[in-house]
């Protein structure tokens, strides 16, 4: 079920944004709104949906718009059109009270610059929330502290903002926003500001928490790698519009466009496609039973070197033979069964490449690629980990 | 030589004029009530400071300015009040406190709002520029006179007068403040859905403090460098003591009198500004 | 574009118009001027008060349109300017109030300043109430608040009409100016008469702070008792009572004996630089006869603010209304340059 559904958003700076809005329709770019008008297109008839628990990224460069586009989902930018449904429920139509209830309790914010309150303590920042709410002192006192905990900053209730470093103040940024046990989370580029050491640690620790929490997480960044990295589906935003919105393998696998084939030219692929990415469905398996000779026709018409020998009704993967083998069979009159290897490899689905080039170095066969129930689904060749790869 | 053509002469201090008239006689009893407040509260500040005893209040600075500054200016501020005391000037010292306070309460009490609401408001803002500039630069006689017609003489107009030449800084100052708190720390007061209040409460007025306190000393500066202007219209204290001073030119009481004034700023300078840096968090 | 620039050039064309216009007037002015030979040019002292700057600028009328001098006034304390005067930076002062400066009587004796005449002699000065204070105003609807009200020593039978707001309970009498010799002499006789018990002598800081409160006073038709002195616009516009005190006698004059008597009718007279009446024996001559009284500058300083006139028409004013006193004072071409530039 989708936790929040955005439709045809659209955001417009300037005096008289409703008079632009029509240009929009009528397919103006932005540059060209830009020249005749003054005014800036935020973002143009967006429309995306995050689903319960998911971490969703929207991934732009500086420019793109993705600023506006998550500063729209608690309406600290008030769009221009278009709806933003939570839960079903429209917030574009809140009134004051309702959109303060609805910050209150299911959605909370962590800021690139991480946006604390310089003035008050680590503890009394992560209390903020709790006490725009009208929580006792008592009460958000002892779940801040509990969050902080949660968050590895036990112990350092009582310092100074001034006092901690980049990485942990944001961390108090991110328990700022737990306290207050939100259903949706927005991060506006929340690690850009840390050094990459410590932004691949916060990495870990919010995979860690989010594995845990499964709260629904819209994450916005500009790097490709940590999009990528984090994210469950991605958007790729571009000039105010979606270009693409997939998962990052589908990105990867299929770009929507040459943008988007540019932009995830540099990425480090090995991190990201997992076998179930470059494995080759197509196979030719058969059962340990068949004889060699129909085997070799087999393989012969689907000009392959190799079959994967399964058992029928498992659907689990028993061995491997090479057409030499079968044709070594066929002379010696013996069965599939005795010549088949069984020190294959295999691999789960979503073991990430990078390990598999490893494995693949110590086997002279294709790899098989497995899913949860151990079924045998494709393949993969070394040619196929080298394409994949560039 | 070019002479403005006379045709063009239109009398505006003559509006002006009758308008204070007008005000004299049908407002009486508003500038009354408005005279009655201010003298409340600094005959109050006047009773509490004569019925410390001198020897508390040396105390008393003196421990402020060692804690604040360190033993040395403490020190150094302990000679100059006993100084002060020594040439005669304890009463005088008195009087003029009160009133430079005086008039700083009331800046403050007018200026942080006002400053807040231009903040918020661009076109408040606008409006109250050139005023603030005028209340800067219009020479202070101009509006004494009619503050005696208000008030009468005295010590409100001078409380008067300090007050309008030392409200500027507080108000630019603040609405400089809050404009400069960072947007982010703005943007999370309301994502999580603070009120606008609330903002500006917790966030926005703490975040500005530190500049707001810079205000509070050169608000207090400037009430003091006005002490001489207020005695001319009958306020008493150390700036009535350098007008006798100087139009007796008895330079022997015009410099001790004078020097009584310097030594009072330099105290009271050094102490707000540095409660103004303890103030600060990065 | 094309129409702002067509309205642009039309107020550029009545502009340049209004300045040709008013250049040539002023210029045929300067013509006029250039005719005079080159003389020294008179500077007066302005010591801030009003009647003397009236006398400066009656005297600077006669001086520049019957003799041909330039003049200049030059601001400044009484005490500073007494100061440039011996120095001979200001070569005129109008009016010297003896009896209340006496750096300037110390100044005379050493012929540090020449002293020509008196201006005039029959001013007053001492503790003043509002006349509707005792006869009350039935226009204005103020009741006579104080009906036995005559004397200085009255004065403590009405303490409870002018309370001092700074002082609860206590009455307050306005003094004048600091460095005044009056403000020393008012507070000294208070004491005399026993004012002191129930009233604050408060010094008001400068002359113009004085004359507001009493106007605030004034026009508001509340109670005022303070120090002034004639002949000032107050009291050539205002209804103004001097509180009566014995006669004067020199011999009660005295700080000893608190200058138990009214003040005298003070001596003020006119006084120049030395060197400046050694070179210009014409004005000192015209100095010498400059003769007025407290009720004529009290009327012209009256004129001034009922009709809202500057200083100089005030002056104009006196000297078209005083023809006859005027005439006493200058030769007869004189006389008829200052007639003619009346017109």
């Amino acid at each position: 079920m989708s936790k929040i559904r955005v439709e045809n958003l659209t955001k417009i700076f300037g005096k008289h944004p409703k008079k632009i809005l029509q240009n929009v329709e009528k397919g103006m770019t932005r540059e060209e709104i830009f020249k005749m008008t003054g005014q800036t297109v935020g973002i143009s008839k967006v429309n995306f949906s995050v689903n319960e628990g998911e971490t969703f990224v929207i991934m732009g460069l500086s420019g793109s718009g993705k600023s506006t586009l998550i500063r729209c989902l608690n309406l600290l930018n008030k769009p221009t059109a278009g709806k933003i449904f939570v839960d079903d429920e429209n917030i574009i139509d809140y009134d004051k009270k309702e959109l303060r209830e609805f910050r209150r309790n299911k959605i909370a914010m962590v800021f690139q610059h991480f946006g604390l309150f310089s003035h008050k303590t680590v503890i009394e920042n992560v209390e903020f929330g709790l006490e725009v709410k009208g929580l006792s002192k008592e009460e958000r006192y002892d779940i801040s502290k509990e969050t902080l905990q949660a968050v590895g900053l036990k112990g350092w209730e009582n310092f100074r903002i001034s006092e901690l470093s980049g990485g942990m103040k944001q961390r108090v940024g991110l328990a700022r926003a737990l306290a207050n046990d939100p259903e949706i989370i927005l991060m506006d580029e929340p690690f850009s500001a840390l050094d990459p050491l410590i932004r691949r640690d916060m990495h870990s620790e919010l995979l860690d928490l989010q594995s845990k929490m499964k709260k629904t997480i819209v994450f916005i960044t500009h790097d490709v790698n940590e999009a990528f990295k984090l994210g469950d589906r991605v958007a790729v935003l571009k000039d105010g519009e979606i270009v693409q919105i997939d998962t990052p393998e589908e990105i990867i696998e299929n770009p929507a466009n040459d943008y988007i084939k540019n932009f995830v030219r540099d990425i480090d692929r090995s991190r990201i496609l997992k076998a179930e990415n470059v494995m080759k469905k197509a196979a030719i398996k058969f059962g340990k039973a068949l004889q060699p000779k129909i085997a070799i026709t087999l393989l012969e018409e689907a000009d392959v070197d190799y079959g994967f020998i399964i058992q029928r009704e498992t659907s689990k993967l028993e061995g491997i033979i090479t057409i030499d083998d079968l044709a070594l069979a066929v002379k010696q009159k013996k069965t599939i069964e005795e010549l088949m290897h069984s020190d294959y490899k295999a691999v789960h689905k979503d073991v990430y490449i990078k390990e598999i080039i490893e494995i693949a170095l110590d086997t002279k066969y294709p790899i098989a690629v497995l899913n949860d129930n151990e079924e045998f689904i494709g393949r993969i060749h070394r040619g196929t980990l080298l394409k994949a790869l560039i | 030589m070019f002479e403005f053509p006379q045709i063009f002469e239109f009398k505006i201090g003559k509006v002006v004029e009758s308008f204070v008239e007008w005000l004299t006689i049908n407002y009486a009893g508003f500038f009354d009530s408005i005279k009655t407040g201010i003298l409340f509260v600094l005959l109050k500040m006047q009773m509490i400071f004569e019925w410390i005893p001198w020897f508390v209040i040396i105390g008393i600075v003196f421990l402020v300015g060692w804690k604040v500054k360190g033993l040395k200016s403490g020190i150094a501020y302990t000679i100059m009040l006993f100084l002060i005391g020594v040439m005669g000037y304890w009463d005088q010292m008195i009087m003029t406190i009160s009133i430079v306070l005086a008039a700083v309460i009331i800046s403050l009490v007018l200026g942080i709002p006002l400053g807040i609401i231009s903040a918020y408001k661009k076109r408040v803002d606008i409006i109250l520029r050139p005023m603030l500039d005028a209340m800067q630069t219009m020479p202070s006689f101009v509006y004494l006179i009619p503050a005696i017609m208000l008030f009468g003489l005295g010590m409100v107009p001078a409380v008067f007068a300090t007050t309008i030449y030392s409200l500027p800084p507080v108000i630019r100052l603040t609405t400089l403040a809050i404009n400069s708190v960072s947007k982010e720390m703005k943007e999370a007061s309301q994502s999580f859905g603070a009120t606008p209040l609330q903002t500006l409460i917790k966030v926005e007025i703490p975040q500005a403090l530190p500049t707001i306190m810079t205000g509070v000393n050169q608000t207090t500066m400037m009430a003091m460098a006005m002490v001489v202007v207020a005695s001319m219209i009958g306020s008493k204290g150390l700036g009535y003591s350098v007008l006798i001073a100087i139009n007796r030119t008895d330079i022997a009481m015009g410099f001790e009198s004078g020097l009584s004034i310097v030594f009072l700023a330099i105290i009271i300078d050094r102490l707000t500004q540095s409660i103004g840096t303890k103030y600060k968090y990065d | 574009m094309k129409k702002f620039n067509k309205r642009f050039f039309l107020f550029f064309l009545v502009l340049s118009l209004i300045l040709v216009v008013t250049a040539c007037s002023s210029g045929i002015e300067a013509d006029k001027e250039v005719v005079e030979v080159e003389k020294d040019t008179v500077i007066f002292g302005d010591a801030g008060w009003d009647s003397i700057r009236l006398h400066n600028a009656i005297a600077g009328f006669i001086l520049e349109n019957g003799y041909g001098y330039e003049t200049e006034i030059m601001p400044g304390s009484s005490i500073n300017l007494l100061e440039g005067m011996i120095s001979g930076d200001i070569n005129v002062m109008m009016e010297m109030w003896q009896d209340n400066f006496i750096a300037y009587k110390k100044s005379r004796e050493i012929g540090e300043v020449i002293e020509l005449g008196t201006n005039f002699d029959d001013n007053a000065q001492g503790l003043y109430v509002p006349r509707y204070l005792i006869e009350g105003d039935a226009e204005r609807g103020i009741k006579a608040l104080a009906p036995d009200l005559k004397t200085v020593e009255d004065l403590k039978k009405y303490a409870n009409l002018f309370p001092d707001a700074e002082d609860p309970g206590r009455a307050i009498i306005y003094n004048g100016p600091p460095s005044w010799e009056a403000t020393t002499i008012i507070d000294i006789k208070s004491e005399f008469y026993g004012l002191t018990e129930d009233y604050n002598i408060v010094g008001t800081g400068t002359s113009a702070a004085l004359a507001a409160s009493l106007s605030a006073a004034y026009v508001k038709g509340e109670p005022w008792v303070g120090y002034y002195w004639e002949p000032t616009w107050i009291s050539g516009k205002y209804d103004l009572v001097l509180l009566e005190e014995a006669p004067f006698d020199e011999s009660l004059w005295t700080e000893e004996e608190s200058y138990a008597c009214e003040f005298k009718s003070s001596d003020v007279t006119i006084a120049v630089n030395p060197e400046f009446a050694d070179r210009n024996p014409e004005v000192i001559e015209f100095l010498t006869n400059y003769t007025t009284s407290s009720l004529l500058t009290a009327q012209a300083l009256a004129y001034m603010q009922e009709n809202d006139a500057s200083i100089d028409e005030a002056a104009k004013w006196f000297i078209g209304e005083n023809e006859d006193l005027w005439k006493n004072w200058v030769p007869e071409d004189v006389y008829s340059k200052v007639m003619a530039a009346l017109e």
